[in-house]
């Protein structure tokens, strides 16, 4: 368990470094990752897809907090710290699995990785919308002063 | 006003080449067009073009068109790129200040490599411990990835379509984690796994749906065809690999 949040740490910090962000967030980033991975983690009692819609509203919630305190754009935390959730490896495994003749294994992961996919697509923008609908009625109203 | 409109879609052009998501890469070029004086900003952004009418206060229109042919992910440029924006629009930097950021970021040396192959091993290992592999399996996944992101750093030199690079990069994880499965016990699936992380489709999976969550169509179909695109060629490269021993 720890041993595998150090790794989800050590996977978005080191795609920290290969998404070039800038040298002083590499370390936070990798607490993002380390945070989700935690979250997804902590959430597989409710099922693998609600455990990734969980993590990755986690990551996206952690990441707008970071960005408005370090006054970085969100995006610099949150592709770091969704990497050990987003299904890149499963896509892949699908695809193997289909070139393998194995199409009944290959559908099984191909709707696995969908929903997956959906479900950290859906958390992030579930936390984004939110906060983006909660920063425009606060301009609006600096607007009006 | 007029010098302002190349000035405003470079801005919108390193977005996008350094993987921006189309909403930021909008709101941006909206921003700045206003603060330059324009009355009427339309752009639509998708990740392979790029296309912006300026409307001036005298009548005049200004459109164009960029195609974007390249991404690379460079988020440092991105947040450098929407603090310049948000700076210009709140009249803290003058348009030839502007102007010369711009084209010290277009123009500015490439990074080192070395800390993307250190980056690329690590989290290729990091990523073989995820997927329950032993110690010794992400040892040797942090190698084969450090080859791979070499391999793909020198590919992006030439006019290669990311497909054929995503192949030549599975092909090559396959090849290097068999010759390593041949002298120690590895699991070969969980390495190759490992290994080919900085090729998967992942995050443009990802996008693609937050895209079409976010109504953003075009960009969404665009993105996930590149993904499954990139997945299976990825996958064909190590399948072919690892069925030459077979027959």
């Amino acid at each position: 368990m720890v041993m595998t949040v150090l790794a989800g740490f050590a996977a978005a910090a080191a795609f920290a470094v290969v998404y070039r962000v800038p040298k002083s967030e590499i370390f936070l980033c990798g607490v993002a990752g380390g945070c989700g991975w935690l979250a997804f983690c902590g959430a597989r009692g409710v099922g693998e897809v609600g455990a990734y819609f969980l993590a990755a509203a986690a990551a996206a919630l952690l990441s707008e907090i970071l960005a408005r305190v370090r006054s970085q754009p969100v995006i610099v935390y949150l592709i770091p710290g969704v990497i050990p959730l987003v299904p890149g490896g499963m896509a892949y495994t699908t695809m193997l699995k289909f070139l393998q003749n194995e199409y009944g294994a290959g559908l099984e992961l191909l709707a696995a990785t969908f929903f997956a996919a959906g479900a950290v697509a859906g958390g992030i923008t579930v936390v984004s919308s939110a906060f983006r609908a909660f920063g425009s009625t606060k301009n609006r109203r600096e607007k009006l002063r | 006003m007029e010098d302002c409109v190349d000035l405003i879609l470079t801005a919108g052009e390193v977005l996008l080449t350094s993987g921006a998501e189309i909403h930021r890469v909008e709101e941006t070029i909206e921003r700045m067009g206003r603060a330059a004086g324009f009355a009427r900003v339309e752009v639509f952004a998708t990740p392979t073009g790029l296309f912006v009418s300026l409307y001036s206060p005298q009548g005049q229109v200004f459109s164009r068109v960029r195609r974007i042919r390249h991404v690379s992910n460079h988020l440092a440029r991105i947040a450098c790129v929407n603090a310049l924006s948000r700076a210009y629009a709140a009249g803290n930097i003058s348009t030839a200040e502007l102007r010369e950021a711009l084209a010290e970021l277009t123009h500015a040396a490439a990074d080192p490599s070395w800390p993307l192959y250190v980056g690329s091993a690590l989290g290729c290992g990091a990523f073989s411990l995820l997927f329950g592999g032993s110690f010794l399996d992400a040892a040797f996944a942090a190698l084969v990835g450090m080859l791979v992101a070499a391999l793909s750093a020198f590919l992006r030199r030439f006019p290669v379509p990311n497909v054929v690079t995503a192949a030549l990069g599975g092909a090559l994880a396959a090849l290097v984690a068999r010759a390593c499965g041949a002298f120690f016990a590895v699991d070969l699936s969980k390495v190759i796994l490992g290994a080919v992380m900085v090729l998967v489709p992942g995050v443009i999976m990802t996008t693609a749906l937050r895209d079409m969550l976010s109504g953003e169509l075009v960009s969404g179909v665009s993105r996930g065809a590149e993904a499954v695109a990139v997945a299976l060629a990825v996958a064909a490269g190590v399948a072919g690999v690892l069925s030459l021993g077979v027959i």
